[in-house]
């Protein structure tokens, strides 16, 4: 049994959580911009970074090893950014020997791998502590908040609703193929092809079923009094300590992102 | 539980060069305002309900895996699928909505990327895949008989289609060498891409055998006719 949940949050007491989802958002976002715009090689910078997400981990008491370990699985996208090693010609530092041809192992392309490596590392890091310390239905409220068009925040809205169950669906699906598909050890019945033509059977299935939840939902929806508008709470405005929150982010970051340019030491 | 990430087409962040990060936002950002605003002109209010629904079955449907070879396994990104079922600026805003809440809460994909991601799976995977689809039905006889093989070449095509754009932006922001990466990603997504295409054909042949109606009736419901049923 596996039940999939979109809410990742951690139920904790601490400034972080009780902070608006959209103050959340926006310094997130920022930091990962931040991040971004890091020169190759400024790894002091990075360091400080990590720094920074550790510390407000450990303030939002998730613990700090969590978000840490949490961001490794990303990190398969890196072979997309190995060829950099060897197609670099600058500084290098040794040779492969692949019999059929020989690799250069270049310092600046080592150099260029391992920033990317670690800002995708730590900005992964900084997007989950905002899923730990953020409920998805504030989130979701918060990008409303911050005019993301309304019939896209219903679609995330009615997805957030819906994913758990379609999810328990697709699992409950795939324990009976797996009920009906007895094989040895290592084996696989059929051909790929085959076997993807059995998914897309799934999937067709799948899709029926959830055209029909569509209906229930909504004929639901219309027996409440749903007349095509989905209506939301007021919400309130930013408070003038949330404004001096939000400038003090956006302040540190600048100085961060123009330190990390001109005066932190880059490898 | 988490997703398998979805080959290597969402971009995490840190990959992208900003500048190109920026530029992807600006062009996702345009073409989903149109997307909305083309979708809103022609809602019924069913739809809402419908294509909340249709991001979750995406999102479930992608869980459904199958093994390849050598441990991995494939799955469907969906794009052509849910194009052809809803009708393509539909389809474009349920796309661009499961990539976001896949980056938000699975960390599948990045923030300062997504716009990139977006574009390549949710404009260009999903309505450039049913332009494809349409131009091919048109071609090989009309939609009713070439229904099938158009969706099938569409959704290979997208798959690829989305590796090249994806190879171009690493190596535009100096990540990756276009040389070793883009045949390395074109050949790995023409493989995955078979698989996209088999999904597809076999859910809509399924569809139709099961629920004709729904292949038109899908449509009309999202383009302000109402529901036949």
């Amino acid at each position: 049994m596996s039940t999939l949940s979109l809410d990742r949050y951690l139920a904790r007491e601490s400034a972080i959580h009780a902070a608006d989802a959209r103050l959340k958002f926006i310094a997130t976002a920022g930091f990962i911009l931040a991040l971004s715009l890091l020169p190759v090689g400024a790894f002091a910078a990075l360091a400080l970074a990590w720094a920074a997400v550790v510390i407000a981990s450990a303030a939002a008491r998730v613990g700090w090893l969590r978000t840490t370990t949490g961001a490794f699985f990303a990190l398969p996208f890196l072979l997309a950014a190995a060829p950099l090693v060897f197609t670099r010609q600058a500084d290098p530092l040794g040779e492969v020997d692949l019999r059929l041809f020989t690799l250069t192992v270049s310092g600046e392309g080592l150099k260029m791998f391992a920033t990317i490596a670690l800002k995708s590392w730590v900005s992964v890091q900084a997007a989950l502590l905002l899923s730990f310390t953020t409920p998805f239905h504030e989130l979701v409220d918060a990008l409303r908040r911050l005019r993301l068009p309304s019939l896209m925040v219903a679609i995330i809205s009615f997805m957030y609703r819906y994913i758990a169950v379609l999810a328990e669906e697709s699992s409950r699906m795939m324990r009976a193929r797996a009920a009906r598909s007895a094989s040895r050890d290592g084996h696989t019945g059929g051909s790929v092809i085959w076997r993807a033509k059995v998914v897309g059977s799934m999937v067709g299935s799948l899709f029926l079923r959830a055209y029909e939840r569509s209906e229930r939902v909504y004929a639901a929806m219309q027996s409440r009094g749903f007349s095509g508008e989905i209506r939301h709470m007021g919400g309130r405005k930013l408070r003038s300590g949330e404004w001096l929150a939000l400038g003090t982010v956006a302040a540190g970051l600048s100085g961060f992102s123009v330190a990390a340019r001109l005066w932190f030491p880059t490898a | 539980m988490s997703i398998p990430p979805l080959f290597l087409l969402h971009a995490p962040d840190g990959f992208l060069s900003t500048p190109i990060a920026a530029v992807m936002w600006l062009v996702t950002v345009l073409a989903l305002a149109v997307a909305v605003r083309r979708a809103d002109a022609n809602l019924d209010e069913k739809a809402v309900p419908l294509m909340g629904v249709m991001a979750a079955f995406v999102f479930a449907a992608q869980m459904f895996n199958f093994q390849v070879a050598g441990g991995t396994s494939g799955h469907l990104m969906g794009g052509v699928l849910v194009a052809v079922l809803l009708g393509p600026w539909a389809g474009t805003l349920v796309m661009a909505c499961v990539i976001a809440v896949q980056a938000l809460v699975f960390q599948d994909g990045g923030l300062v990327v997504m716009g990139a991601n977006i574009f390549n799976m949710g404009v260009v995977g999903t309505f450039g895949g049913y332009l494809l689809y349409r131009v091919l039905a048109t071609v090989l006889g009309g939609e009713k008989r070439a229904r099938l093989p158009a969706a099938a070449i569409a959704a290979w095509l997208s798959v690829v289609i989305a590796a090249v754009l994806v190879s171009f932006q690493l190596a535009l922001s100096d990540t990756t060498s276009l040389r070793v990466a883009l045949p390395a990603m074109v050949g790995v997504h023409a493989l995955i891409g078979i698989g996209e295409a088999v999904i597809t054909v076999a859910a809509l042949s399924f569809i139709a055998a099961t629920r004709g109606d729904l292949l038109h009736i899908a449509r009309p419901a999202l383009a302000g006719q109402g529901s036949q049923q």
